[in-house]
Formats: structure tokens, C-alpha cells, sequence
């Protein structure tokens, strides 16, 4: 490497360095000196008997110890100190003298806002954090039937939005912290699993429709995760700098301690699952009687005498009916059994478990299956090193079966083609009807493999200089791979062509991270330290390895080695950061803290003139509960107000090399290789940036059985990562440049109630509701995509993001019957300058309810999500209401509802296909077609919702029993999951965004599987 | 502290290498350095090629075809529909497709003119460089005219696009100002390009000569469109062959073509999939008339093009692009056919109608077809219009056809004019300055 350059990058950040480090010398050199020692040697137990694994340590001072297993411990006190500190995370912190150390009995702890949080980088007590971090426990979300830890987070924290896009197991979802910051760089959050970054990015290639096929965070058991920890205010994410405006999510897994007996945890459960709801079409006679209706119609509109006409069907009553749908979907299984087992002895500590769970999707023929294996192991070589790794190893299977805007997918061919076709031709062999496949050759021959093997691991070294001095060093892997087969044979409709057709796969997505973090933690009388600095050095890296194979001798070779024309092809892009950060907060008199943070990065993806970003951020906490005046109240157990702002960055989502101008190669002709202008270069892209303020508060009253946590919060995003349209006579579509804004603004409310606390019957409830606000505040111009080119959703300025664009169908004219759309400018015609906004996908507010009840041995608990306020644009309705446009799809019940003569009052119009005069407001042709063409607003319906997301009663059989059997606990529990939906909304299910895969096309519901129903059983054993 | 203050900073240096953060693509050349040697020239105008093909694979014969009466939607995906009505918003997705597909290929074309003439490479040939040249300005003329007849007189870029701030000031150019770039273009190609025996899917003077012909038929200029027609026939290099199927089967380049793009196993044209049924491998978005397949089924009509065609009742569909198991139809742009049929168009305008129907029998008989009855002027023009909606019957030629003879309000019923240009993209409109907000009249 090049000193010189290496120097002058370097200098930047070494004045900073110089203060911080400074710091640290001054503290160092206040250390007090002792000379004489006494002994002391104690007890510390709970409930249950002698607990292993506590921290024991000197007030005032920096030194400590930890309990045996059997809860003993010795230390020696030096002149002055007096009082020891006994702490172990979930109990009560207690303060003993000498005397009582003898023995300590810890009490249960119930108490929100007195625990320990992760934040960025390192630990805090609650009451004195300055950011807006929600924290959520592992067993808050463990034995859901879902894949993803990320998808069970729905309705279990403020300032989050989640979603499942579809019913497919393992499948894509929205999750969104605080709103939408960006339109076209990513909108996912950073995921921080055990110190590693992590990639979010879908590795499977299979193009699936316009879903996301896979939700890539699924590949870590929601089992071993000990704590989840959301971070969202600027003072939370500044210290991620760059990746944190999206909000940065920091996933504990669970780890050993000190001292303990192995623990062994064995988890099962079994459950069967249904879709909430079926489709339903038209029979044979309906169909067949709007199919003549449309034709009649057609013909008078044309002006011909209807009487003339040929329908098509002489006696439409004598129509059969085929029911698909009773071969599409299906009771799913679910499968999930876990192992694990953690403990330590006096020098390390382990966990390791072993998890396996299997998912069927209620639409055949989809799979999802996953093995995990995790190892978490921490060495203490001395007492001033730590040594330690946290590896996760899974493999997932899913096969894939496309769907929504793919005419060839399963539920379309089940869904569009007309009931009364038959499945089957006359001599046995599957029936396809215009572009669709048939159903049945799909889930008997799809046959698309994918198959992940995902290793997140790190290794650590931790060295304490002195005590409340430690630097960390961390080098990470994240290494996901792929592995894709798809075969299409002969009897599906995409290998009947090429007599046979496959496609395989490579993907690899890997994250390195090195970091080194040196934090020291001071307390001194009323003042007390908390500083760290640190540097990472992250580098990503995306490979795709591609080869197809078209022609095979048999459907039952699949080997693309075998295939008649073959061809292949590999692609590699790579991008780096370097980041210098650090960050300080200072306590007085534990009621006021001042935080700072500070974060420099360095990306290879943005121009050489701009490659560097600075995000600092700050807060203040004020711990008002401690002030004598507010005591003397005696209202609050505790009050907390605390204010932030920062900034943060994003610069995800874009290319590796978007600031370059490229001439791309593979632009080739006869078998030739060809280059062509691909890229306009831009050496002044740099960050997507985002100015967040926080203000808040967090209360306990009512003898701390109601805890409140509020929360508002202003968040700019300048300078986007914005495609910019530029003129096509470039030679050039868009334009990446750092131009527009979006607004978030909200408001989150948390409640924490202890309802009842008796000895026998217990009862909590949690609620907590997010208001979010999202407005685009500058554009270049409109962007409107989604839908297959139908641009159904518009980027407007004034405008949210997510904002349907159709015409507003204002009423069925009910003595012409034909369709009256809003005539925005006043033209006397309809057309394009006619179609506005009519919604959003985005809801108006997110939240959930969750109680928990317990009753002597028996524990009982259900558990509310809902959202209010976002649209759905239902494209089945879309295509099967075509009022006959359509020659090949049926239709569904409400175009029953259709106007058929003069007085009728609906808001289906006439059935006809005429398409003269298609400026006409009121005429046929925009029933269903011209200008219009069913862009219309009957199509879009509100998709608010209220679901009991889980209810769950489970028994834990008597400990006194079950120590008999040497086991140490036994829970069995049943559960449902969706069991119970409240919603007006038209379509199969509210909660789906089919055409997910583009942030910027949320809302649609389009041949979609929806939400399982599932009802399990399940058994929690430890010993 | 002295250790760790030094240990520090040596992280802080190692990690802050400006080497570190410097990345390049292995898939692609550097704007500044993509024409600089023989093989980035040989490239680049292949990558100007790769262009054209992009928007002739599929978009192009589509919007050739569709908003006519031979080809009708018959599939799910709204795009056709439009077309199909003629009822096309501004973003629909195959004219905004085709319109920058064209631009990008001009664009492409425009660094070759831009930059090979500076290459400095002993081995690249003052031959081949010229033919290079020819090639990139053939390319450029007939990207401009295909925008022309599609669009109107167009916005004239004729140099490449190294950043945005070079746009700026070109306004849109009539649309006689387009054809004249484009008749400037094709005059410097014929002279620069090469004539052999064989090559069929690079341009050569033919190439050059038969678009020349095309848009002096265009123009109305019949004295020239005669002579670029007659130069091109005259050429024994192509023929009518027969049967009329044999120039859309394999392996194609047959003597019927004067320019077509070739495809391959590793350079796919799937548009067959939007003719196919789904029984077949196919979407069957487009789907032929009742009118074309009952005039090719008609011996006195369609004659041996009836193979255009196949299945029957309600699932009739076309073959013209039919090699479903490996995607490797060419996309055919000029063939010797339509330089007879242009010839007879010119000729009969000409009052030369004894010849001009001597040109369209030639294309009668090739297709086992007996000759035409027409004896006046106007029945001759007529039968040459006919002939020319069957001979090209899924080629991009009866919707600008019928543009081009003002003919679609009496024969499409589509009385509104401005429905006979293509709407611009809605995005040009929007972020274009020099279009001042202006679309087509009527968009």
C-alpha cells in the first residue's frame, strides 16, 4: 500500500482521535491508589436456589467478580469501598454493605425503563439513553409459525412497519423503520446480527413474478435470538453513519454464562394451516351469460341490431363448472423442532442449538425448509482477554412457484382461465387456454430448486487495559450462497417449445467487516463517562454464475450438460467503506446526559470528487423522576424527556459502480463481442442523507404497574439517490444523481401495563400504536411504474410515495349504465391529463395489542396487529370485472353486480367492448376500456385491517413433578395464528404486497397466495 | 497509553487507503477509453448493431403491426391493448420502449462516428475503418427513420452523449429536416460501405441503396425511389425465393434479404412468445385477424404466404417468428420483396403502370399467386397496397403504410389524425426542456 496516501486519508480523522484519546489519558491518570484489604465472601441466590454466572462488583470502584454455580462468591474490598453491586440481567440490581453480602436474594425484574439496552457499539442503561431504541425479547416473538424473525416484529414495536407480501413461506416482506426514506436506494434496514453486518439483499434469481422470492433474514432461527434492538432516531443510528438512516436493527443471540450447569432446551411444535379465504369466480351459466351479455351489448353500441348477432353461447345454463381451486390450495404443515444447550464454567461459556423447520404454503406447491446450527462461545484466556466467535450455519430450501403478473403461474392458470373450460382435453392430456398454463402440470412439474447455505460468523478479541477500558477487535463473514436448478419439462407450458428447458444459478453475497472498538466507562461520584471510538472497514461483494440449457432428450434428465444449446455467463461487482466513528456520553448526577456521536465514511460507489460523508448526531436526556420536585409529586416512579438530532446516510440500493461512465460489454452481434454506452458518469454522487430530530418521553406511574414511552419525530432525506428521467435522445433513460427529498414525520406511543400481580393470577398487556407521515418534498418530475407497465403507482411531489394513480370512477350513470370518471381538468374529455391520485398504500397508522395472562400453572395470551388507512389495488378484480375485454378470463362474483338496465344502481358499469370515441366521459368505451382501460379507482379498496395474530394457551406442568423426571421445566402450549380478521377489504387477504420487489409498487393484490390460517401444538422442555 | 495510542492509529492509517476505496468493473470499459484500439472500434460497432436489434426484436414490428388491421390483442398485458385501440397514453410501454431503444442505438452509433475516425491502430485497415463508418452511419439513418415515421420529426442528436450538459438547444426537427439527416447519413454510408456476394445481416451499399429507396417512397419522391429500387433488384445477390416460406426458416439469410438481424443460440429473440399459444410455449398476446386469415388462406389472395399461419378456428396464430425451441429468428427489415413492391408504388405514381404491375406480379407469382386484375391508376396503387398488407403481414410495414398514404382514417376507420403519430414518452416531455412541455397534437 501507498504510506504517503495512506497518511493523508488518515490525518483527517487524527484530530478528532487526539481529543478523545486525550480524554482517556486524564481518566487513567485520576485512578486512585489503595494499599490495604479486607475479605468478603457471600451467597447469591433466587427463588429457585443458588444462581451462577452474577456480576459481584465494588461500588465506585472498577473491579468485580462473578458467582460460582452454585451462587458463592469471594472478593476483596480495599479502604473506602463499602457497598458491592449485584447484578444479573432480568433481576433486580441490588446494593449490599459487607454484612449482607452473606446472602443476597434477587428478585425477578419487572421494570422497563431500569434495563440495560444495546445500542450501536455497546451497552446502556435505559434510563439514560438519549436515542429512540425500542427493544424487543427473544421470546417475544419465538414458536410464531414464520420464517423470519423480522416479519414476527410486526405489531411488536413503535416505528415499525412490517408486512408479509404474500403467503409463501420464506417469501419477501416490507419491513420499514419509520417510514419510506428513499425511492430509489434501499429502504431496508441495516441488520446487525452479533456485531456482523448483514446482507439483506434477495440472493435468489428466479424470477418469481414481481414478488421478492425470499426474505434473506430468515436464515437465522428466531429461536436462538436473545434480544432484538431497534434503533431509530438519528442519536441511535449516527454511530452506523452512513448505513443507518433506514434504521439499524441489532439482532443478540443468546450466549452461555459463567459458572452455569449445561442447560438443555428442547422446543417442538406441529401445526396445520389453511388459506383465511378462497377465490371465487363465476360458475359456467354466469360466465357464459356475461360472455353473451358483453357481445349483445357490444353490438348495440356499435349500432347493430342485437338480434343479428351470433353469442356465443346458444344456452349459456347448460355450461359446466370446473373447480380449480379445490386442487390449488391445500392444509399446510408446519414443522419445527430446536435443541440447544448453553452453560459455562468458570473460564468460557457456551450455547449452541440445533434448529429444523418446515413450512408448506397453503397454495401448492410451495416449500420452505431450514436447518440451523448455531455456536456461540466466549473464552476468558485471562482476566484482561476475552476471546470469543458466534457462527450461524443454516441451509434453506424453498422451491419456488411463480405467480401474480406471470400469466404461466399456478394461480393465475387456476384463477383467470374460465370455469366452465375443462382441465383437461378430451384425450387425457392438459388443457391451456390463451396465455395461460394449466394448474394441475404446473404443481405436478414445477420443479424450481433453490438452495441457500448462509454462514454468519465472527471472531472477537476483547482486552482490557483497566478496568472500564476495553478494545474490541472483530472480523466478520456474512456468506450467503444460492444455488438455483429450475427445470421446465415438456408438460408445462415454458419447456414445451424448447422441448425442455433449465436455468442454474450461483449466487454468492458476501459482507466482511473488520472493526475495532476501544470504550471506556468511567464513574465517578455524580459524574459518570461512557466513550468509545472505533474504525470499520467493510467490503460487500456479489457474484452470479449463470447457465441455461434449452433441448433435453427426456423429462427426466435435467443436467444442463445434457441440453442441446447450452449457454452461460458470470458477473462480479464489488464495493467498500471505510468508517472512523465515535461517540461520548457524559451523566451528571444521574440526571442528565449529554450524547455526541460522530461518523466519517468512505465509500468506493460515489465520486471521486464526493466519496466522504460526516454524520454527527447528539441528545440529551433529562431524568426529570429524579428531581426532588417531581418525587415530592409522587405521580411518577420514574420520568425521562429526552431530545436528539443527527444526521445519517444511505447508500444502499444503488449500483457498485454507479458513479462511473461505462461502456458496457455484452452488447454483442453475431457472435461477436460488442460494447455500448451504458452509464453517464457522475463524480459528484455522493450520499443519500437524512436529518432526523427526536423528541420524547418515557413515564412509570401508578407504582410502576403502567409505563408510557411517546415519541415524535421530523425526518428529512436531501440529496436522494434519485434515477433521474433524462431526455431519451441522450442515448440514456436516467441519470443517477443526488437530487429531490422525502419527509417522514410521526408520532409512536408505548404502553407497558401490569394489569394485575397477584400470587396466582398475573396479567400485562402491551400496546403500541406508529403514526407515520410520509411526503415527497422534491422531484425532478413524476415517476410512474408498477403493474406491468400500467403505471398504477405514481412518485409526485406533495405527494406520499406508494400513491395509486388511476381515474376516479365517481358513479355508474344509472340510466346509460356506462362509467362517469372525474373530469380533473374540465376538458369535457377524458383523457390522460383526467388520471390523479386516489390513494396510497402506505397506512396512516400500524400497531398491536399484545396480553399475556397467567393463572397458577396455566399462562393464556393473544395478540392484535392492525393498520389503518392504505389501499389496495385488487388487479383480480382488475382483470376478471373486464366486462368481456378480456376473451380469455372469466370473471368473479362482482361483476354480477354489473348495470343491466335503466334505474339500476351500482358501481360496475355496462358489460361491452365497444372502443369508439375513447375520450368520452359516459360513453361504453371507457367501461372497460379506452383511455381508461380499467385504470379505474372501483378497482382500489381499502385494505385496513384488524387480525387476532396469535392466541396461544399453554400449560407448564408443576415443577415438583417434573423434577421426578430430571427435567427442570415442561410447557405444553397450543396456538393459532390469523385465526381472526376484521376488514372490508374485497379480496382474499389484506395483508399482501404482490408486487414487492420494488419498493416504489407497494399495495397490489394480484394472483397472490394469501396468509395461512394455522392452529398448532407444541412442547417446551428444559433440563 | 503510548502503545495503544500508536496501535490505533495504525488501524486508522491501514484502514483509510484511498487504494481501498477505488473499484472498477470487470464487465465494462471507462466512458472516456471505449474506442481506442481495433478491437474496442470492432466492438463498439457491434454494440451499435446489438442496439438495433434491441428494438427490432420485438417493440419495433409490434408498433408496425398492431395499433393495423392484420394483428389483434389477444393477451393480458394492457401495452397491446392500447396499441391495439389506438387509444396509446404517453408511458405506454412498447413505444417508449422502441423510442429510447432507437436513441440508444443512435447514441451508439454516434461514438463510433465520434470516435473511430481518431483511432490510431495499425491494424485496423482504412477499409475496414470505412466500413465501420458506413455501418455506424447506415445504423443512424435508420434509427432516425424509423423515429420519423413512427414519431414525427425528432430531436437531431449527431454526436455522442458524454454528459447532459451537452443537450441542450436541440429543438425537434420537421419531419422532412429528419429525412434529410437521414438522406445525408445513407449518401455517406453508400459510399463508404462495402458490396459482396453474401452478407446479409451487416449493412452494405444495398442495405443503404434499399433504404434510400424506402424513404424516397416516403417522400414521394418516385423518380429516386425508382432508381435506389431498380439498383438494389438489379443486384443478383437477392431474389424472390420460394416457397415464400424459405426466408423465415432456418437458417435463414436466404436470397429474399436485403438487411436482417441475425440471432443466436447465446443471443436470443423470443418474440415468437407473444404469437404462440400457451399450448405451444407461448403468451399469444398477438393474434391474427379474421381479415388476414381469411385473405391468406384465400389461394387467390395469400397464396403460399398462408404459412404464415397456423392452427385453425378460434386458435389460429402466426409463424413468422417460429423457432420456438431456440429463439434465434432474425428480425427482418428490408426485404427484396418490398423493393419490387416500392418500385411498382413508385412506378404506378409515375403512371409506368404496365411496369409497375409487372413489379407486383413479380411478388404475386412468387407467392403462387396469378396476377393482379388491377388496370387503372388508382386500382393498381390499391392492389399494391393489398399486396403489400399480405406480403408483410406481420412485419413492421401496414401501420406506416397506411400512415404513409394518409389512408388510415378510411381503411382503420381512424378519422383523428393525431392518433397516427406515436405519443413521446411522457418522461422526454416531462424532463426535456427543449420539447417546451410538447407532446404530439393530441397527447
Amino acid at each position: 500500500m501507498d504510506t504517503a496516501n495512506l497518511w493523508r486519508v488518515g490525518a483527517r480523522m487524527r484530530g478528532r482521535l487526539r481529543i478523545i484519546l486525550t480524554l482517556f489519558v486524564l481518566f487513567i491518570y485520576c485512578l486512585p491508589v489503595f494499599s490495604q484489604e479486607t475479605p468478603v465472601s457471600g451467597k447469591v441466590y433466587t427463588d429457585e436456589g443458588g444462581l451462577g454466572g452474577v456480576s459481584v462488583a465494588v461500588k465506585g470502584g472498577l473491579r468485580g467478580t462473578t458467582t460460582a454455580s452454585d451462587g458463592s462468591f469471594k472478593i476483596v474490598l480495599r479502604p473506602g469501598e463499602k457497598i458491592l453491586v449485584i447484578s444479573y440481567a432480568g433481576y433486580e440490581t441490588q446494593y449490599v454493605g459487607a454484612r449482607e453480602a452473606a446472602s443476597v436474594l434477587l428478585k425477578k425484574e419487572n421494570r422497563q425503563l431500569e434495563d440495560v439496552i444495546v445500542t450501536g457499539y455497546s451497552t446502556q442503561n435505559r434510563k439514560f439513553v438519549a436515542g429512540s431504541i425500542t427493544s424487543v425479547s427473544g421470546d417475544a416473538i419465538k414458536s410464531t409459525p414464520a420464517a423470519g424473525f423480522n416479519q414476527l416484529l410486526q405489531g411488536k414495536a413503535t416505528g415499525v412497519q412490517v408486512l408479509a407480501n404474500s403467503g409463501v413461506p420464506g417469501g419477501g416482506i416490507t419491513f420499514r423503520v419509520r417510514g419510506n426514506n428513499s425511492i430509489n436506494a434501499s429502504v431496508d434496514p441495516l441488520y446487525v446480527v452479533d456485531g456482523v453486518f448483514v446482507s439483506s439483499a434477495d440472493p435468489i434469481q428466479t424470477s418469481i413474478g414481481q414478488q421478492q422470492p425470499s426474505n434473506p433474514l430468515a436464515d437465522i432461527n428466531p429461536s436462538d435470538i436473545e434480544n432484538i434492538t431497534i434503533l431509530k432516531d438519528a442519536n441511535a443510528t449516527a454511530i452506523y453513519g452512513s448505513l443507518g438512516a433506514n434504521g439499524v436493527i441489532l439482532i443478540t443471540t443468546k450466549r452461555g454464562r459463567l459458572n452455569a450447569h449445561p442447560r438443555v432446551t428442547l422446543n417442538a411444535y406441529h401445526g396445520w394451516s389453511n388459506a383465511i379465504r378462497q377465490f371465487k369466480v363465476t360458475n359456467g351459466p354466469q360466465t357464459g351469460l356475461l360472455a353473451n351479455e358483453s357481445v349483445r351489448n357490444s353490438a348495440i353500441d356499435r349500432g347493430q341490431d342485437p338480434s343479428l348477432v351470433t353469442l356465443p353461447f346458444a344456452n349459456p345454463d347448460t355450461l359446466p363448472t370446473y373447480d380449480r381451486f379445490k386442487d390449488l390450495f391445500r392444509t399446510g404443515a408446519t414443522s419445527n423442532y430446536e435443541l440447544a444447550v448453553q452453560g459455562g464454567t468458570d473460564k468460557s461459556t457456551y450455547y449452541t442449538g440445533v434448529g429444523y423447520f418446515k413450512q408448506e404454503s397453503v397454495v401448492r406447491p410451495s416449500n420452505y425448509e431450514r436447518y440451523t446450527v448455531r455456536f456461540n462461545y466466549d473464552n476468558y484466556i485471562s482476566s484482561q482477554l476475552k476471546v470469543g466467535t458466534s457462527i450461524n450455519i443454516s441451509r434453506s430450501y424453498r422451491n419456488l412457484s411463480s405467480n401474480d403478473n406471470n400469466p404461466q403461474g399456478v394461480i393465475n392458470s387456476a384463477l383467470f382461465v374460465r370455469s366452465y373450460l375443462p382441465i383437461f382435453n378430451p384425450n387425457g392430456t392438459y388443457a391451456r387456454y390463451g396465455s395461460f398454463d394449466n394448474h394441475i402440470a404446473l404443481i405436478k412439474n414445477l420443479d424450481n430448486n433453490a438452495v441457500g447455505w448462509r454462514t454468519i460468523g465472527n471472531v472477537f478479541g476483547e482486552y482490557t487495559f483497566l478496568p472500564g477500558l476495553k478494545l474490541r477487535s472483530s472480523w466478520s463473514v456474512d456468506n450467503n450462497d444460492e444455488y438455483e436448478n429450475n427445470y421446465n419439462n415438456t408438460l408445462i407450458s415454458a419447456g414445451i417449445a424448447t422441448n425442455g428447458s433449465a436455468a442454474s444459478y450461483v449466487t454468492k453475497n458476501i459482507v466482511y467487516t473488520n472493526e475495532q472498538v476501544l470504550t471506556y466507562v468511567k464513574s465517578s461520584g455524580k459524574h459518570s463517562i461512557n466513550a468509545l471510538v472505533g474504525n470499520t472497514l467493510n467490503s460487500v461483494v456479489n457474484k452470479l454464475t449463470t447457465a441455461t440449457g434449452q433441448g433435453f432428450p427426456a423429462n427426466s434428465i435435467k443436467a444442463i450438460s445434457a441440453a442441446a444449446t447450452t449457454t452461460g455467463s458470470s458477473s462480479s461487482a464489488v464495493s467498500k467503506l471505510v468508517s472512523f466513528f465515535g461517540k461520548a456520553s457524559y451523566t451528571y448526577d444521574n440526571k442528565y446526559t449529554l450524547d455526541a456521536s460522530l461518523r466519517a465514511d468512505g465509500s468506493s460507489k460515489f465520486g471521486a470528487n464526493n466519496r466522504w460523508g460526516y454524520f454527527p448526531s447528539g441528545g440529551l436526556t433529562w431524568r426529570a423522576g429524579q428531581e426532588e420536585f417531581i418525587q415530592r409529586w409522587g405521580f411518577f416512579d420514574e420520568l425521562k424527556f429526552r431530545v436528539s438530532a443527527g444526521l445519517s446516510g444511505n447508500q444502499n440500493g444503488i449500483g457498485s459502480y454507479a458513479a462511473l461512465g461505462l461502456s458496457a460489454g455484452g452488447a454483442n452481434y453475431l457472435n461477436s463481442p460488442g460494447t455500448s454506452p451504458s452509464q453517464l458518469a457522475n463524480a459528484d454522487l455522493t450520499w443519500e442523507t437524512t436529518r432526523q430530530v427526536d423528541v420524547g418521553t418515557e413515564f412509570t406511574i401508578l407504582k410502576r404497574r403502567l409505563s408510557v414511552t411517546v415519541d415524535y419525530y421530523d425526518k428529512h432525506t436531501y440529496d436522494l439517490l434519485l434515477n433521474v428521467p433524462v431526455p431519451s435522445r441522450s442515448g440514456f433513460t436516467t441519470y443517477l444523481q443526488n437530487y429531490g427529498a422525502v419527509s417522514n414525520k410521526g408520532v409512536e406511543v408505548a404502553l407497558h401495563s401490569v394489569n394485575f400481580d397477584g400470587a396466582d393470577f398475573r396479567w400485562t398487556s402491551d400496546f403500541n400504536i406508529s403514526f407515520n407521515r410520509n411526503k415527497i418534498v422534491k422531484l425532478a418530475s413524476d415517476i410512474a411504474q408498477g403493474a406491468s407497465g400500467r403505471n398504477i403507482s405514481i412518485l409526485r411531489k406533495g405527494y406520499a410515495v406508494n400513491s395509486f394513480w388511476l381515474y376516479r370512477q365517481l358513479y355508474v350513470d344509472d340510466q346509460t349504465g356506462n362509467a362517469v370518471y372525474e373530469d380533473v381538468d374540465k376538458s369535457g374529455t377524458i383523457t390522460a391529463a383526467d388520471r390523479q391520485i386516489v390513494g396510497n398504500a402506505l397506512p396512516k397508522y400500524t400497531g398491536g395489542l399484545t396480553n399475556t395472562l397467567s393463572y397458577r400453572a396455566f399462562d393464556f395470551g393473544f395478540f392484535f396487529y392492525f393498520q389503518q388507512g392504505n389501499k389496495i389495488m385488487n388487479m383480480n378484480e382488475f382483470f376478471m370485472v373486464h366486462g368481456g375485454t378480456q376473451a380469455n378470463i372469466g370473471f368473479v362474483p362482482r361483476q354480477l353486480e354489473r348495470w343491466q338496465k335503466p334505474g339500476d344502481k351500482t358501481d360496475v358499469p355496462r358489460i361491452t367492448t365497444f372502443s369508439s370515441n375513447p375520450t368520452q366521459n359516459d360513453g361504453a368505451a371507457n367501461n372497460y376500456g379506452g383511455n381508461v382501460a380499467s385504470l379505474s379507482s372501483r378497482y382500489l379498496d381499502d385494505g385496513s385491517f384488524l387480525r387476532l395474530k396469535t392466541i396461544t394457551l399453554g400449560y407448564t406442568i408443576p415443577s415438583s413433578l417434573v423434577r421426578r423426571w430430571r427435567l427442570s421445566g415442561v410447557r405444553a402450549y397450543v396456538q393459532a395464528t390469523n385465526l381472526w380478521t376484521i376488514t372490508s377489504y374485497r379480496g382474499l387477504d389484506p395483508e399482501v404486497s404482490s408486487q414487492g420487489n420494488n419498493q416504489n409498487t407497494a399495495g397490489y393484490d394480484w394472483a397472490t397466495v394469501p396468509q395461512p390460517r394455522t392452529i398448532q401444538a407444541g412442547l417446551n422442555v428444559s433440563f | 497509553m503510548k502503545p495503544i495510542y500508536q496501535f490505533l492509529l495504525l488501524g486508522v492509517l491501514l484502514s483509510s487507503c484511498k487504494k481501498f476505496l477505488t473499484e472498477t468493473p470487470n464487465n465494462a470499459l471507462p466512458a472516456g477509453q471505449s474506442i481506442t484500439d481495433v478491437g474496442t472500434a470492432r466492438a463498439a460497432i457491434l454494440g451499435a448493431y446489438d442496439g438495433v436489434q434491441n428494438y427490432y426484436a420485438g417493440n419495433y414490428p409490434t408498433l408496425g403491426v398492431m395499433p393495423a388491421d392484420n394483428v389483434i390483442f389477444n393477451g393480458t398485458l394492457s401495452q397491446y391493448l392500447q396499441l391495439d385501440q389506438n387509444a396509446i397514453p404517453a408511458d405506454n410501454v412498447t413505444t417508449v420502449a422502441a423510442y429510447q431503444g432507437i436513441y440508444k442505438a443512435i447514441n451508439a452509433a454516434n461514438s463510433v462516428i465520434a470516435y473511430v475516425p481518431g483511432v490510431n491502430d495499425p491494424q485496423l485497415t482504412a477499409a475496414e475503418k470505412s466500413t465501420i463508418l458506413g455501418e455506424a452511419y447506415f445504423i443512424r439513418a435508420l434509427g432516425y427513420f424509423d423515429l420519423g415515421r413512427g414519431w414525427g420529426g425528432v430531436q437531431l442528436q449527431l454526436a455522442p452523449t458524454k454528459d447532459l450538459s451537452g443537450l441542450k438547444g436541440v429543438k425537434r426537427s420537421s419531419l422532412e429536416d429528419t429525412y434529410k439527416q437521414v438522406q445525408a447519413d445513407l449518401n455517406i454510408a453508400e459510399g463508404l460501405l462495402p458490396e459482396d456476394a453474401s452478407t446479409r445481416n451487416r449493412a452494405q451499399k444495398s442495405a443503404a441503396r434499399a433504404l434510400h429507396a424506402r424513404l424516397d417512397l416516403y417522400r414521394g419522391n418516385w423518380d429516386s425511389a425508382e432508381i435506389y429500387a431498380s439498383a438494389v433488384i438489379a443486384n443478383a445477390k437477392y431474389s424472390l425465393v420460394r416457397p415464400y416460406s424459405s426466408f423465415f426458416t432456418s437458417p435463414f439469410l436466404s436470397a429474399e434479404s436485403v438487411f436482417e438481424l441475425t440471432f443466436s443460440a447465446n443471443d436470443r429473440n423470443s418474440y415468437w412468445n407473444l404469437w404462440y399459444p400457451s399450448s405451444a410455449g407461448g403468451q399469444y398476446t398477438l393474434k391474427p385477424s379474421a381479415s388476414i386469415v381469411s385473405r391468406l388462406n384465400d389461394p387467390a389472395v395469400g397464396g403460399s404466404r398462408k404459412a404464415l399461419i397456423a392452427g385453425s378456428g378460434s386458435s389460429v396464430y402466426g409463424v413468422l417468428y417460429n423457432t420456438s425451441a431456440t429463439s434465434t429468428d432474425p428480425s427482418y427489415v428490408i426485404r427484396i420483396a418490398e423493393l419490387y413492391l416500392i418500385r411498382a408504388e413508385a412506378r404506378a405514381q409515375q403512371g409506368k403502370l404496365a411496369l409497375a404491375l409487372g413489379d407486383l406480379n413479380a411478388v404475386r407469382a412468387r407467392a403462387d399467386v396469378g396476377p393482379s386484375a388491377a388496370v387503372s391508376a388508382s386500382d393498381v396503387l390499391q392492389a399494391i397496397e393489398d399486396e403489400n398488407s399480405v406480403e408483410f403481414a406481420f412485419e413492421a410495414h401496414r401501420w406506416f403504410d397506411l400512415v404513409r398514404t394518409k389512408r388510415a382514417g378510411v381503411v382503420l376507420g381512424l378519422t383523428n389524425s393525431n392518433a397516427w403519430l406515436f405519443p413521446l414518452p411522457l418522461s422526454d416531455v416531462l424532463s426535456d426542456p427543449d420539447l417546451e412541455g410538447k407532446n404530439n397534437p393530441g397527447y
